[in-house]
Parts: C-alpha cells; sequence; structure tokens
C-alpha cells in the first residue's frame, strides 16, 4: 500500500515540478481559467436571462450544476485524460511493456501518471460558484444533503474515471479507437446542462449509455435536495457496477496484450 | 536460475493479401494463421552464468525473452526463472528480473532521467539508502555523472541507452535480460556496456541472458551461446565448441611476394578470399602446421595469421541451410 | 515557385487525403463541430418550446445551429497542433527544406480533408436545414449565391488565424494554451456557442471582432435576411478581416522561421 501511496506522490512531484518548470504557465493558466470560467457561464447567464426557470431548474440551481460540472470537468482534463492519453502513447510505442514489468497494478501505475496541476484553479472556481449560489437558494441545503451532494461527487468522479478506463483499454486492440476518449470529452460537454432539459431519448442515453446525468445532475440534485432516495442509491450503485465492469475490461485488455504482442 | 521446458509459443496472425477486393472480404471473413514464433524450447541456464541468444531477425529470441520475463504467456511448455513463473508476474518475481529492450524506452521523455529513477524507486520500494548507494555505483561505473540532470531528449542515444541500462538495475536484480542493448550505439560506447555487464554479473552474480545482432557483444561477453533459429533451438553450448563442431578447419591469412601457381595453392587449401596478393585460405586443423611450414619457408610468405572461422559465416551456413522465403 | 506549386497542388491534396485519415486531431475537430451545436441545439429548442426565446422559435434554433454546424464542419481545421507538433518533432525542419511555402501545403492538405470528413455528416445537414421550415430560411438567390464566397473566405480567415497561431510555436513550447485560448473566444464571439443577438450588451463588440466573420457571416448569411447594406457589411468585414488575418500570419511565420534558423531547431 505504501508503495502505491509514494508512487503517487512520485508522480505527483514529477507533474507539479513540470508544469513549473514554465513560469509563464502560471499567469496563462490563471487567465485560462478565468476565461473559461466567464464563458462557460455566458449561455447560462443569457438563458436565465429570459427565463425564471427551465425544466424545473432555477437560477441559482443551475448555477449548482454548472459548478459540478466545472468541477467533474477539472478532473478529467486535470488527471484523467494526462494519464490515459500517455497511456496510449506507451502502447503506441511499445514502452508499455516497461510498466508490466512494475511490481505494480498495471492500472494503478497509468491512471495517475500526469497530471495538469493548474485544473485545481478550476476546481476553486467551482467551489466559489456553489458559494455564490447557495445563499440565493430558496432553501438552504441540510448537513445531509451536503453530504450527500460530496458522495455523490465521489461517484460521478468514480464514473467518469471508468469510461475513460474503459475508452483507454479499448485501444490495447485497436490503437486508433483511444479517439473514442476525445468523443467522451465531447459528449461530456452536455453535463453542464440539466439531464431533465433533453428531450426524452437523449435523457436515457445520458443516463444509460454515456451516463453525464450521473455525473453532474445527480450529484447536484442531492446537494439541493431534489433527488430520489432511490436514485441516488441507484446512482452509487450504477457507478460502482461501472467500476467493476472497467476493471474488469482492463485485466481481459492486460491478458490480450500478454498474449498477443510480439 | 532460469528453465524453459517445451517453450512453444504460437502468435495468430491475420494475413491479408493485397488488393481491393480482398480488403473487403477481409471485413467480413479474416483468415488466421498460426505463427510458431518458438517452438518446443528447452533448456537450463544457472545462477551468474552469461548466455548468448543467436539467430536470425524472427528466429524467436525477443518472444523467448518476452515469455522468461512475464510479458507474454507460453501456448504450451513450461518456464520457471528464479523458482517463479513468469506469467504470473509476481511482486517478488519482478523485483528480481529486468528487461532492457534496446529499441524501446522506459525513461520519461520530456524530464532528466533522474525523475525516472526517483519514480522506479517508488515503485521497486527500494530503501533510500540502498537506492543511494546502488545509484552511486551505477553512476561511477557508466559515467553519468553529467546526464542525470539533462532532460532525457536532449541525450545522444549512447547516453540514453546508459541511462536506460541504470534506470533498469536500481532494484538491484539478479537475473538480467538483455534485448540488443547495444543497437545503434558506436563501437566505443559497445565496449563500454559490454565491460559495463560483465563488470555488474560478476559483482552481483547475476545471470544475464543477451540477444545481439552484434557478434562482437556476443564472442565477447558470452561463454555459452543458444542458437535459435525459425522458433527451434539448434545449438545450446560453448562458443569455442559450437566452432570446432560447425567448422573445424583453420582460416590461414598471407601475403606473397611472388607470383603462386592455382595447381600449388589448391595444395595447400580452398582459396576463400584473394587481394591482390593476400590470400585466405581453409586449412584443416591437422594440416596447419606443415602448410605453415610451407608458407614460411619456401613460399617466404608474410603477414602470416591464423584464425577461427568467423561467427558469422558459421551463423550465415547454419541458417542459410533451411531458410524458405521468410513471410513478409 | 507559383508555377510549381499548382503543379504540385493534386500532391499535395492527395497527401491531405492520406493524412487526414492519420490525425487524431482530426476527429477530435472533427467531434467537436458536431457535438457542441448538437448539444447546444437539443437545449435551446426545449426551451423555446415554451415560448419563443428573444424572437427566437425552435424552427429558428435548428436551422440556427444546423447552419452553424454545416459552416464549422466546413472551416475548422487543425492546423495550429499540427505545426506545434511538427516543430517539437523536428518534421517543420524538412518542410522548410521543400520548395512549396508551407501556408499552401498546409491550406492545401487541409482543404483535402474537408470532403472526406464531412461526407456524411454534411449532406444530411443540409438537407435538415432546408426542410426546417425555418422563417428566416434564405431564398433569395443573390444571397444564396453569396454563401459560396462568404464561406470561402470564412475558411481561410480561420485558417490564416490558426496558422498564426501555429507559427507561434517558433517561439513558444506552449502554443496550446494560446489555441485554447483563441478557441475559447472564438465559440463566444463567432456565434458558435449562441446566435450573436442573444448575447446582449457583448454583441456590440462582437459584431467588429474577427471571429464574426470567420463563422457567423456565412451562418446569417443563410438564415436571416439580409438587406444590400448588411449584405455589403458582411462581406467586406470578411473581406477586411481575410486581409489582415493573412498579413498577421505570415509576418509571424516570417518572423518564426528567422528564428528558427538562427537558433537551429
Amino acid at each position: 500500500m505504501t508503495r502505491y501511496l509514494r508512487l503517487l506522490a512520485v508522480q505527483l512531484r514529477i507533474s507539479v515540478a513540470s508544469a513549473m518548470a514554465y513560469r509563464a504557465n502560471f499567469l496563462v493558466e490563471g487567465v485560462m481559467s478565468l476565461l473559461w470560467l466567464a464563458i462557460t457561464l455566458v449561455p447560462l447567464i443569457v438563458l436565465y436571462s429570459g427565463r425564471t426557470e427551465v425544466a424545473h431548474w432555477t437560477a441559482p440551481q443551475a448555477l449548482i450544476l454548472m459548478a459540478y460540472f466545472i468541477a467533474v470537468r477539472a478532473v478529467i482534463e486535470g488527471m484523467i485524460s494526462p494519464s490515459l492519453v500517455d497511456l496510449v502513447e506507451k502502447i503506441r510505442s511499445g514502452s508499455f511493456d516497461y510498466v508490466l514489468l512494475k511490481p505494480v497494478d498495471a492500472q494503478a501505475m497509468v491512471s495517475a501518471s500526469r497530471y495538469e496541476p493548474w485544473k485545481v484553479f478550476e476546481l476553486l472556481g467551482a467551489l466559489a460558484l456553489i458559494a455564490y449560489a447557495v445563499p440565493r437558494l430558496d432553501a438552504t441545503p441540510t448537513p445531509a444533503q451536503i453530504a450527500l451532494g460530496v458522495v455523490l461527487f465521489g461517484t460521478g468522479v468514480a464514473a467518469t474515471y471508468a469510461l475513460w478506463i474503459l475508452c483507454a483499454a479499448a485501444s490495447f486492440w485497436v490503437v486508433r479507437l483511444d479517439n473514442l476518449m476525445y468523443l467522451l470529452g465531447a459528449i461530456f460537454d452536455a453535463a453542464r446542462w440539466p439531464v431533465q432539459v433533453f428531450g426524452e431519448v437523449w435523457r436515457f442515453l445520458f443516463t444509460f449509455v454515456v451516463p453525464i446525468a450521473v455525473m453532474t445532475t445527480f450529484p447536484a440534485m442531492a446537494l439541493l435536495g431534489t433527488i430520489e432516495p432511490w436514485r441516488a442509491l441507484a446512482t452509487v450503485l450504477g457507478a460502482l457496477a461501472l467500476l467493476v465492469v472497467s476493471r474488469l475490461v482492463w485485466r481481459i485488455a492486460i491478458r490480450s496484450y500478454t498474449s498477443a504482442s510480439s | 536460475m532460469i528453465r524453459a521446458r517445451e517453450l512453444t509459443k504460437h502468435f495468430k496472425v491475420h494475413r491479408r493479401p493485397p488488393g481491393f477486393a480482398a480488403a473487403v472480404r477481409s471485413l467480413v471473413h479474416r483468415k488466421y494463421e498460426v505463427v510458431k514464433a518458438v517452438d518446443g524450447v528447452s533448456f537450463t541456464i544457472a545462477r551468474g552464468e552469461r548466455v548468448g541468444f543467436l539467430g536470425p531477425n524472427g528466429a524467436g529470441k525477443t518472444t523467448t525473452l518476452k515469455v522468461l520475463s512475464g510479458l507474454l504467456h507460453p501456448t504450451t511448455g513450461e518456464v520457471a526463472v528464479e523458482d517463479f513463473t513468469p506469467s504470473r508476474r509476481q511482486a517478488g518475481f519482478l523485483g528480481k528480473i529486468t528487461l532492457v529492450m534496446g529499441q524501446k524506452s522506459q525513461l520519461i521523455w520530456d524530464l532528466p532521467p533522474s525523475e525516472t529513477y526517483a519514480m522506479n524507486r517508488a515503485v521497486f520500494d527500494v530503501p533510500q539508502a540502498q537506492f543511494d548507494a546502488t545509484l552511486g555505483e551505477l553512476t561511477d561505473l557508466l559515467e553519468l555523472g553529467p546526464l542525470l540532470g539533462k532532460p532525457t531528449r536532449q541525450l545522444s542515444l549512447g547516453e540514453r541507452m546508459k541511462c536506460e541500462l541504470a534506470a533498469a538495475l536500481l532494484h538491484r536484480p539478479t537475473t538480467l535480460f538483455l534485448d540488443e542493448p547495444t543497437i545503434g550505439l558506436d563501437v566505443a560506447m559497445q565496449v563500454a556496456i559490454r565491460d559495463f555487464v560483465r563488470s555488474y554479473n560478476q559483482r552481483h552474480e547475476a545471470t544475464v541472458l543477451l540477444t545481439s545482432h552484434y557478434m562482437d557483444d556476443v564472442v565477447a561477453l558470452c561463454p555459452r551461446i543458444i542458437v535459435i533459429d525459425q522458433g527451434k533451438l539448434i545449438h545450446d553450448g560453448d562458443l569455442r565448441q559450437l566452432i570446432k563442431t560447425r567448422d573445424p578447419d583453420k582460416r590461414v591469412s598471407f601475403t606473397l611476394t611472388q607470383a603462386i601457381g592455382d595447381g600449388e595453392l589448391a595444395q595447400l587449401g580452398a582459396l576463400l578470399a584473394r587481394d591482390g596478393q593476400r590470400f585466405t585460405l581453409r586449412v584443416a586443423e591437422r594440416e596447419v602446421p606443415a602448410v605453415i611450414g610451407q608458407l614460411l619457408g619456401p613460399l617466404k610468405a608474410a603477414d602470416l595469421a591464423i584464425e577461427d572461422p568467423p561467427l558469422e559465416d558459421i551463423l550465415r551456413e547454419m541458417f542459410g541451410k533451411h531458410r524458405p522465403e521468410a513471410p513478409a | 515557385m507559383i508555377a510549381r506549386t499548382v503543379r504540385a497542388l493534386p500532391t499535395l491534396l492527395r497527401i491531405g487525403v492520406a493524412e487526414t485519415v492519420a490525425y487524431r486531431a482530426e476527429f477530435l475537430v472533427w467531434i467537436l463541430t458536431m457535438t457542441l451545436p448538437l448539444i447546444m441545439m437539443g437545449l435551446w429548442t426545449r426551451v423555446a418550446e415554451v415560448a419563443p426565446f428573444q424572437g427566437y422559435s425552435p424552427r429558428d434554433f435548428v436551422a440556427y445551429y444546423l447552419a452553424t454546424l454545416i459552416i464549422r464542419q466546413l472551416t475548422g481545421n487543425w492546423v495550429a497542433w499540427q505545426m506545434s507538433e511538427e516543430v517539437r518533432s523536428g518534421a517543420m525542419a524538412m518542410r522548410l527544406l521543400r520548395p512549396i511555402h508551407p501556408f499552401v501545403a498546409y491550406a492545401a492538405s487541409h482543404a483535402a480533408a474537408i470532403p472526406f470528413r464531412s461526407v456524411i455528416a454534411l449532406p444530411l445537414a443540409i438537407v435538415l436545414l432546408a426542410s426546417s421550415g425555418a422563417s428566416g430560411l434564405t431564398s433569395d438567390p443573390l444571397q444564396l449565391a453569396l454563401v459560396v464566397p462568404s464561406l470561402a473566405l470564412a475558411w481561410l480567415s480561420t485558417f490564416a488565424c490558426l496558422f498564426a497561431i501555429g507559427a507561434l510555436a517558433f517561439f513558444l513550447t506552449q502554443t496550446m494554451a494560446i489555441a485554447n485560448l483563441y478557441f475559447a473566444l472564438f465559440s463566444l464571439f463567432s456565434g458558435y456557442l449562441l446566435p450573436l443577438p442573444l448575447l446582449g450588451p457583448i454583441a456590440g463588440i462582437a459584431a467588429w471582432l474577427p471571429f464574426r466573420f470567420m463563422l457567423s457571416a456565412p451562418v446569417e448569411l443563410l438564415t436571416r435576411p439580409q438587406d444590400h447594406h448588411h449584405l455589403a457589411v458582411l462581406l467586406g468585414g470578411q473581406l477586411a478581416w481575410t486581409a489582415i488575418l493573412m498579413t498577421i500570419a505570415l509576418s509571424v511565420w516570417r518572423a518564426g522561421v528567422r528564428r528558427f534558423e538562427a537558433v537551429g531547431g
């Protein structure tokens, strides 16, 4: 266990040192975070300047959802995506063999190998948004809701991670399948809106096929106290199931790699 | 200690004939061919031995190394390395071995090698004191001092290879699998790496398995060689023994100052090469003294040299015998 | 130089096609150009179903975002990424040895990519657009005819801008950060995210920035009837900004190559 923690610490230190090596980055990244935040909010502002409620979501509620979206996106772009893009590059070049030669679980080793540390600014931005929106809600969230909101944020991130691992595993078979990760990232953009806004077909797709509802809408609903208990439970179980499935597929992919690579 | 018994590794390869029609057909119906990369190979290697794997491209050497290091599962047969089953990839096993692939890199490209070393230390759970000692030793032997802080992409090929070797040895493995470690390096660097490997083998009693296309690597480093061709093991033993059994004749080279008739030449031995007045003959071993007598005496030959046949020629002859057209 | 370039064009185009299939960045751009407008369309049509939003009915939104998708498919490119990668990998040095100006070479390969990227999506989108029954859909033949040059200018100005950003790779290592900045500004001010009139106070600024003329101009031509004054403004603006952006692009390029050759790559 300590081995894994130490590995994580080293990988984090390396990424931060790498990022710090470019001093100009600090300013650029800070400005970028603010800019992205502003631009992400513009459609929301435009929407709620003309309506008080969209699909039963008021403006402050939609802001909370947006905060969840920004937070999950920060995790994706800050940790999940850089690591898995690195993995695909290793598979392409054959250096992945060296990962298998290390006495550490391969999935653990590749999942957190690269970071974009500046994305932490966006996490802070998300928290700032929540701080802004909460006082403007009709009802302040109870401690239970806050707890559930945090838990479902965790499962949302877990489900996101599981999906990305599935894509990365697929690239063992056909290297170009890593493009799926880009596709996922593009679809994820819809997660900034409440899933209830979209039509039935989309709602089904966004809950069961590419479960962006699990990533953002349901966790936000948990914080806001608008989620049914059964749905919250289903979300947690669904995320766990997805994690298990992704682990299984990963192991199959490794097994296939170690019997076929020449 | 390495033991392989009837090791076999098959690959299913999808062969697609050229042409548009075939490409379309392959979308629905794929024809798979079984390639026998390794076919019933058996050998035992004791602790501390240095063994060279020789064979033409595609013979199965790299595949064998990958099976021994756990990267590939054998199709049939048994493999044991230091009492572990490689394909299970247990942590204890992985901590004892190392694989260096001359054509693939484990160093992080944009960062100095020292960062990769830090990562390996964490991964192999090497205590700090031992890590420092090992790194110090490697830095001295391989002259890594100025290289450790430069980003990998700024190092030359030779410098990179030295750093790769160091990265592979930080956890003090006792079994080394080296797959073409000197490929693309200049002669001086090849010699340096050979010396280093021999030194490591002697200091730590580490078993070394080496594949290389450079005969000099194998001749200089490995008293024992295993020859693999088309997946089959065709020789396992002492290098000198191989040369003696395959081609016991010596090569005698000399320079003549006077002309010599073909008949007279043929009496000395079979003519292998001629460059102006410099001749190379093949002479049976027991006849060498007589031939030398002739050359030094009446013929007044100069620059006399008596050598074993070059390993390349022997191998070329071994592999050339039963070579069907290699698949594309 | 020019004659040689013209002779080389067919080959350049053919290779452009081959490269298209191999590039990942291309896929990313293609995917983004498809999904973003569709997601927005999904959102705004539902919003407008309750009541028209600031004058846009659901049909208007459908038409707008389909038009945006079409134009973006036709003008989007990834040359900034490609240039950045080539400088990093050293392939740029090879390119500089060839007798064809890289601006032309890159332009040819990216233009060639368009038919292959859009062979499925585009006809579908056009059919849907034509049948959307939106109120603003152009039927004026003059306006429709102007869509073609407008598209060409939109493509060229987008390309020039991204080429300029790509040329920054000679100076900076983190060109992609700048490219992201550009895309952020572009998505807002070009009408990609939202129809420009919806932007309220910002719409005034957006009307003059180059981004509008890279995307919104042809979209406006397709989806809203314009009087002749407006037609002149749109096309004139496109011409002006295309000229400006090309000048900037070639200047940055020249400075970059000088630096590249001085530093040794």
